[in-house]
């Protein structure tokens, strides 16, 4: 039974943790809190059950690119439509005082909820039921095809975002941009190009989250983004929020903590253990598990 | 935001209400008030329709002789502190005599008790919780059966028809969902049926495998829910993903197609009891279904449609009956006799009906069939 919880622990954790980079990244380079982060992911949910909708899918064997696509599309979708956010509503605040793009995130939250609700619908949606799902025996511990593939595609993700910033000429201004934004100007890089691919990948990391959301629960709802949106935000925190490694550890840790309490103590209760083991680490370790990285803060 | 929505759909069926009436006809206004959006809206909807079309046949057939009759929606969101507003809201419009609603135990049982303020009839179609009717308000009736009636019918059906012994309980901590639940519990233990955990989780949440992991464990040979279809409809699945491939048994709340369009071909098997008999069986109620049909062609019903229509005409009956005050049509109310779609009602002294029959569906192909 406790590998069995384990293994859900994690599938939820991935999902916290693709969560949480968008939080991580966004604070990180603009030391604010982008709690509008919690509708990207429900709009990308939203834009991949428009395109399950609306693609058909040709033959069988065509299922893994079909998917594929549909992934791309709707982080690119989401991605987009973060970028189109930051610059309507973030960057025209970005300096003012630290408290006002805050509250311009929280207005853009509620205007997108708002927004699905009138023009989709209030009601939950069943998700397009195309991935087959297979079940899985090993060792007594009961596994199916789409917590290896939410996992795999988790740690997947977050290998190309480490290498994509340690590596990469852009991933290198990124950091810069994070660490000192007047002088990553003179040094010639351009920092709103940086702040909107931030925007661009962390939105789309988001996207993708709710996909896989939809595709794991299988209903989605306007405020499907609301409750996961606090966890993520938690594992940022819990990890040491701008830290990517944080956020994915800060993920695992909470979906773990949350299915254990779960299965093991009461289901009730899961969110007040998962919430009180925040408080505890953020009583003795106020910056986070990985926070003492400040320097590298993307 | 909503009560914007809500108010200017009031007028707008204000407005074209009016635009029928000759002049000099006198207006009365009954509203129904169920949650219109939120996780249960279908339910909701289908509340609202069912009053809109007693509302409207009578309006046409002209019993009501002089009088405009208008119908106007409310949503409580089923947020118990939503239907309190939206209760002292109703009771401020001294145009209105009738109230039809709550859908949740949890919002009619606080709402209940401001319309009695007014002596409003408050007539639910849908609260099962026995406590709405033991708080000693004389304004409120209910045209569905209880929870009491219908947990222990659940038990006896289980023990009984399915010769199962051992289950595990589910419920989601609402006046409703953990009534059921312990009514259920209450009777299957005292005919020596074992329950293995009683469990609640929170409304909104969408991953259960925890729980539904250790009560795997437990092998229990059947999982009753207490609760609403949209939490349940996440349970099946999840179970059956798990390999609990048990079926799933629950209460007149995940009676409605959409809790297979949530869970699935994991339903398949699953067993739900709703109050009163299935409305195609009774022979008032043929009459219903097709004008139903023909009013809605593209809607499936939701459990509460015929409720909803029942319970308005005898609110219209009510209005007709009598000199149009509150306090008449609630002392109406409390003498009826009415033979509608439902069979013949009749209520207690604490307004519960004495038509008390439950059935029993289960998911075949997809389709909630009648067994019992």
């Amino acid at each position: 039974m406790f590998i069995e919880q384990l293994v859900n622990g994690l599938t939820l954790g991935s999902i916290y943790a693709l969560f949480a980079l968008g939080y991580t990244m966004v604070y990180g380079i603009l030391l604010m809190i982008n709690f509008a982060h919690s509708e990207i992911f429900m709009v990308g949910a939203y834009f991949g059950f428009w395109l399950l909708s609306c693609l058909p899918v040709f033959s069988p064997q065509f299922l893994p690119a079909y998917f594929l696509i549909i992934f791309i599309l709707s982080m690119f979708g989401a991605g987009l439509l973060a970028v189109l956010v930051e610059r309507f509503s973030y960057k025209p605040l970005r300096h003012a005082s630290r408290l006002a793009p805050l509250i311009s995130a929280i207005g853009v939250s509620i205007f997108l909820q708002n927004l699905v609700m009138l023009t989709v619908s209030a009601q939950s949606q069943p998700y397009p039921e195309k991935l087959s799902i297979r079940q899985f025996h090993l060792f007594g511990v009961q596994i199916n095809s789409l917590q290896i593939f939410i996992f795999g595609l988790a740690i997947l993700l977050m290998i190309i975002l480490k290498i994509f910033i340690s590596r990469t000429k852009l991933g290198k201004a990124m950091r810069a941009v994070a660490e000192n934004h007047t002088v990553a100007q003179l040094m010639g890089i351009n920092v709103n190009t940086v702040i909107s691919l931030v925007f661009l990948i962390g939105g789309g990391l988001g996207g993708i989250t709710g996909v896989l959301n939809g595709l794991y629960y299988g209903s989605i709802k306007y405020n499907m983004g609301f409750l996961p949106g606090i966890k993520a935000f938690t594992a940022a925190v819990l990890g040491g929020i701008g830290n990517i490694k944080g956020a994915m550890f800060g993920g695992f840790i909470l979906g773990i903590v949350e299915v254990l309490a779960a299965g093991y103590i009461s289901s009730i209760y899961k969110d007040v253990i998962a919430f009180v083991i925040l408080i505890l680490v953020l009583l003795f370790k106020p910056t986070g598990i990985f926070g003492e990285e400040v320097t590298e803060k993307i | 935001m909503f009560r914007i929505l809500v108010v200017a759909l009031g007028i707008l069926t204000g407005v074209v209400g009016c635009s029928q009436a000759p002049e000099g006809e006198k207006i009365i206004k009954i509203v129904v008030v169920c949650p219109l959006t939120g996780d249960i809206a279908a339910m909701g909807q289908g509340m609202k329709r069912g009053a809109e079309m007693a509302v409207e046949e009578a309006n046409v057939s002209g019993k009501l002789a002089g009088i405009k009759l208008e119908l106007a929606a409310f949503d409580d969101r089923a947020d118990p502190k939503e239907a309190v507003n939206v209760a002292n809201e109703v009771i401020s419009d001294t145009k209105i005599v009738g109230v039809i609603g709550h859908l949740n135990s949890g919002c009619s049982i606080p709402a209940s008790s401001i319309y009695d303020r007014r002596n409003l009839l408050m007539m639910t179609p849908a609260s099962t919780n026995p406590k709405l009717t033991l708080q000693g308000l004389k304004n409120v009736f209910r045209v569905c059966t209880t929870d009491d009636v219908q947990g222990s019918f659940g038990a006896n059906y289980i023990l009984d028809k399915l010769k199962i012994t051992t289950a595990a309980v589910i419920h989601d901590k609402t006046a409703y969902g953990q009534g059921l639940a312990e009514e259920f519990k209450k009777q299957f233990e005292s005919r020596q049926g074992k329950i293995l955990s009683f469990d609640g989780i929170n409304i909104g949440d969408k991953d259960f495998r925890a729980l539904l992991v250790r009560i795997k464990n437990e092998k229990p040979q059947i999982l009753y829910f207490g609760g609403m279809y949209s939490e349940c409809g996440l349970i099946t699945k999840q179970a059956k993903e798990l390999g609990l491939t048990v079926p799933v048994v629950g209460g007149d709340g995940i009676f409605t197609p959409e809790y297979i369009k949530i869970g699935g071909k994991a339903t398949e098997g699953d067993y739900a009891s709703m109050i009163g008999m299935p409305p195609d069986k009774l022979p008032k109620a043929k009459a219903f279904m097709d004008k139903f049909k023909a009013k809605y062609p593209q809607v499936d019903m939701q459990p509460y449609d015929p409720y909803t229509y029942e319970a308005t005409n005898m609110l219209i009956e009510a209005i007709e009956k009598t000199n149009k005050e509150p306090l008449q049509i609630v002392n109406y109310m409390s003498k009826i006799k009415y033979a509608g779609i439902l069979g013949e009602t009749t209520f207690d002294e604490k307004g519960d009906t004495l038509n008390k029959t439950i059935s029993i569906y289960q998911v075949k192909d997809g389709k909630f069939v009648y067994c019992e």
